[in-house]
Order: structure tokens, then sequence, then C-alpha cells
């Protein structure tokens, strides 16, 4: 196994404040938030994996044998609740394939079962955008994510869907202490405004953003 | 097509910016070795990075050479590699390609520059396309789905964008390593789609002026040469999330040297750069890049010419 110090990228003379920190560090990089329905969330996943062990193996040795008492097995874990929801809300047992294929990674198939299912429903259209965001077709997803929520607005799932697009990366990691974003919006710049007054216009719910 | 990735001068250390340049140096040397004289002016920034993050993040020993920018005076840079040579070759397929796009694009007087340089391309070209002829296959796929794209004048951002997506990202096809081909095929897919995006956006006023495709015009039903306001968020957006998703994979790989040049470049300079063709003042930014031209000043650089110990003939 590699060096636990060397995972988390410190000396082993680092204190344990320095390593807790290194290590924060690390897990919001790999933070399954910041691999949100993304094709490589599983390598992320792994390094979650090696960090927390890095950073447990650390903790344990410092104390002397003794697990750290503020340490609670890992932070950030890929749980199974995280993956899709396989159950089809409409009970339609080809939109249920289309979720089993999206999960799996085979794209192709979840674009041929949607491409021959005719009845373009709320759901179908959720499918297509969750497709076209793994494939990378950002444009596309949020137009299908917008179309869902218009036919079925009381959809948590959907509307979940559509806040991240809409709301886009703006939370995302970032290494610096600036943020993540072509346009970053400060408090009452004109930016923020029109992105407010653009989220109003073409939302199906509240958004975070305007409060 | 090309030139907007670029490094980001301010923010990284001299060591790592002349480390930057002994690979570009060392590009051009290879682009001549393999394709001769004139293969050398397809060389750009851009096509460093591909080198760069095709390479195996390895610090290179310098030899040096003279080369036609410092014909008196013999220059250090890096001797030839495996990923240069991937580099050059996937380069001269790249460029001539964008050449024979150029030439669809435009009529037949317009036309004729393309033309030229891509008859002077061609040796070049039959020869990269018997070393690389997967990628080579690949490539003039993409580019005929884009031709049949721009002709039917779709209003899509993400189907004209997918072909130079898929293109750039077969650059990782010939890599070994299954984690490193998913994480930069990812990478690559996710820069091609911001280029040919912020491509598209830099190119507008110009486009619509000529009556050219352009797929941010046709999305957005623009008659004007500017993305207005009220589109701009939507359009960032977009962007965005391209740069998101080639960031979390570039964060999944150990690039070795240049992971904070790299970092630099995807965390910031690629929203410097997006902002500025938004604004309009790219080229301004272009501009002030010119001030940190690689071989200005020898003076100061980190490397000295007696550290040079590679071999320049592998």
């Amino acid at each position: 196994m590699k060096d636990p110090y060397q995972i988390l990228g410190v000396l082993e003379t680092a204190t344990d404040e320095e390593v807790k920190k290194a290590y924060l560090q690390l897990a919001r990089k790999y933070h399954p938030d910041n691999y949100h329905d993304n094709p490589l969330a599983d390598l992320a996943q792994e390094k979650m994996k090696e960090i927390n062990a890095a950073y447990e193996q650390i903790t344990k040795s410092r104390n002397g044998g003794q697990r750290n008492a503020g340490y609670r097995g890992g932070y950030g874990g890929y749980s199974d609740q995280r993956g899709w929801n396989n159950q089809s809300s409409t009970g339609s047992s080809v939109l249920q394939q289309v979720r089993i294929a999206i999960n799996s990674g085979n794209l192709s198939r979840a674009e041929a079962l949607l491409a021959n299912y005719d009845n373009h429903n709320a759901e179908w259209n959720f499918l297509k955008g969750a497709v076209c965001y793994r494939r990378g077709w950002m444009d596309e997803a949020r137009r299908y994510y917008t179309t869902a929520c218009q036919m079925d607005p009381g959809n948590q799932e959907y509307q979940q869907a559509l806040n991240y697009m809409e709301s886009g990366p703006s939370g995302a990691y970032h290494p610096g202490s600036s943020v993540f974003g072509t346009d970053i919006c400060d408090d009452n710049s004109l930016c923020m405004r029109m992105c407010c007054t653009y989220m109003l216009f073409s939302s199906c719910g509240w958004r975070i953003c305007c409060i | 097509m090309f030139g907007y990735i670029l490094p980001p001068p301010k923010e990284i250390a001299k060591e790592e910016y002349e480390q930057f340049r002994l690979a570009y140096c060392g590009l051009c040397h290879t682009l001549q070795r393999r394709y001769g004289f004139v293969s050398r002016f397809i060389l750009n920034y851009d096509f460093t990075y591909l080198a760069i993050l095709l390479s195996s993040g390895e610090r290179c020993s310098p030899c040096q050479s003279r080369c036609p920018v410092s014909p008196l005076k013999q220059q250090p840079h890096c001797p030839g590699s495996e990923a240069l040579d991937l580099a050059a070759d996937e380069s001269v397929i790249l460029t001539y390609f964008q050449l024979l796009d150029a030439i669809a694009d435009h009529g037949f007087r317009k036309g004729i520059k393309y033309r030229i340089l891509a008859a002077m391309l061609r040796p070049a070209y039959k020869k990269a396309e018997i070393l690389r002829p997967r990628f080579a296959a690949i490539t003039r796929d993409q580019l005929q789905i884009l031709t049949r794209l721009e002709e039917t004048r779709i209003a899509s951002l993400d189907e004209p964008a997918d072909t130079f997506a898929n293109l750039l990202a077969a650059a990782a096809d010939e890599l070994d390593d299954p984690v490193q081909k998913r994480v930069l095929h990812q990478l690559l897919y996710h820069l091609g789609r911001w280029v040919y995006l912020i491509d598209a956006a830099d190119d507008l006023k110009k486009d619509l002026a000529a009556g050219n495709y352009n797929p941010v015009a046709l999305r957005y039903e623009l008659k004007e040469g500017r993305i207005p306001p009220e589109i701009r968020p939507q359009f960032v957006l977009t962007l965005d999330h391209s740069i998101h998703m080639a960031a979390t994979a570039f964060e999944l790989w150990d690039f070795g040297i240049w992971t904070n040049l790299l970092t630099r470049t995807i965390y910031d300079s690629l929203f410097a750069v997006g902002r500025s063709v938004l604004d309009g003042t790219f080229h301004t930014l272009q501009k002030e890049h010119k001030k940190y031209r690689l071989l200005r000043k020898p003076n100061e650089r980190s490397v000295s010419d007696s550290g040079c110990t590679g071999d320049c003939d592998r």
C-alpha cells in the first residue's frame, strides 16, 4: 500500500491540524457532490476510499492504535442510495430498463430504448435529459429536464436534476480561493440581478439563487 | 478553432513556464524531424497542451540545438519522446482537417489561402495518416458529420460541438493505460466542446456578417454579433458544465510536473478566456499574453544552457 502521508500530500512531520486540513481539501475534491452523475464517478469513489483509508491509518497510528474519537468512518461516502432510483415512476417497464441501462453506463442501449418509446411523457424527457448529461450534451440535457419539469411540476427527481443544471457547477470544487465559473456573481452586481431575472423566467419552481 | 487554451502566465512560477517552453520547443523539433520544415508552422499552445496531457508527467532532460527562431544561439528544449511523437502526429492530422473544413466554409476566392496551406501540409498528412490510421479515420468521420450538420444549419449547440469534442477525445485512444485513457478521453471531450463553443461565440459577428453557419447564432436566434445579456447566463452555464467535467476528469490522473500548470489553466485561464470572448475583449487578452512570449527573455530562464544533458538525436 502507498504511504498514507503521500496520499494526503503531507509530510510525516505535519501536525494533526495540517493532516486534517489536507484530508478535508482532498475529500472536498473527490466528494460525490462534485461527481454528480459523472461518468467517472467510480474513479472518484476509489480515490475517496484511498483518502479515507489513509486518514484513518494516520489518525489511528497517532492515537496509539486508538481510533480518533472525532472520526466517524470517513467523510462523504458514495453510498448506494445516491445511485439512481431503478423504479420507474410511471411504472413503464421500458423506461425502467432505460434507468438500468443508464446506471450501468450503457448509454447506447438507453438511447435506443428511448428512441423506440413513443410516449414522450415527463419521465421520457427526464431520462432523455439524463442520457444527454452523461454524454456531455449539456444544453440539450437542460432542455429535456425543463420539459420534464413543465409536464410534471410536482416531481422532486426532475426538479432536482433541473436545479442542478440551472444553478450550474458554481458550488463545484475550486482549488484556489476563487469560485468556479466564467461569470462569477457577487451580490449586487448587474450580473447577479440578470442571473436572477433569468432564473425566475425560466424556472418551474423556486430558486435558491434569488433568496 | 485553436488559440483559446492559454497558459496563465501570472499564476505560475517561472520554472513551470520554462518547462512548458521546453515542451513547446520540443514539439517544434519533433514536427521538423518527423514532417519537415513546413509542419513547424502548425505549432501552437493547444498542441503543446495535447503533448503534455499525453506525456508521462516526468521532467525531460533538455538538450539544445539551433532553430529558425534562434538561428545563432542554441536553445534548450525537450528531446523527442513517445508523447511528443504522438502529439506531433495528431497535430498534423488535426490541422490538415481544420484546413479542409476552412476550404469548405469559404468561397472559391477566400478559400485560396486555405487551399495552398492544405496542399503544403498534404505530404505531412499522408505520412501521419499511415502512422495513426485510427485517429485519422475518426477525424475524417467527425468532420464529415460536422459538414453535414453545417449544411442543414442545425439549431443545436451540442450536436456540432460533439463532433469536434469527439475528434479531440480520440487523441486519447492511442494511450495504453485504461484509466489514463478514460480520464483523458473525458477531459479532451469537454475541452473540445468548450473550444468549439467559445470559438463559435468569438466568430459570431464575422459569421453573421458573412452569412456563414454559426451554431450560437442559430441556437439562440441571434441577429446581432453579440450574445445579449439575457442569453449570456444560459450560454455560460453550458460552458461551465463542460469546464467542470474537464476539471473533475483532470483530478483523477497524476499529471506529474504539469499538475499546477494544468490546474491553473483549467480552473482560471479557461474562465478568463471565456469571459473575455463574451465581453469582446479577447484580443486585448491575447495581446497582453504576447508580453509573456515564450522566447522573449532567454536571460531569465531557469534552465541554463550548461544544464542540457539530454541527447537531441534519439
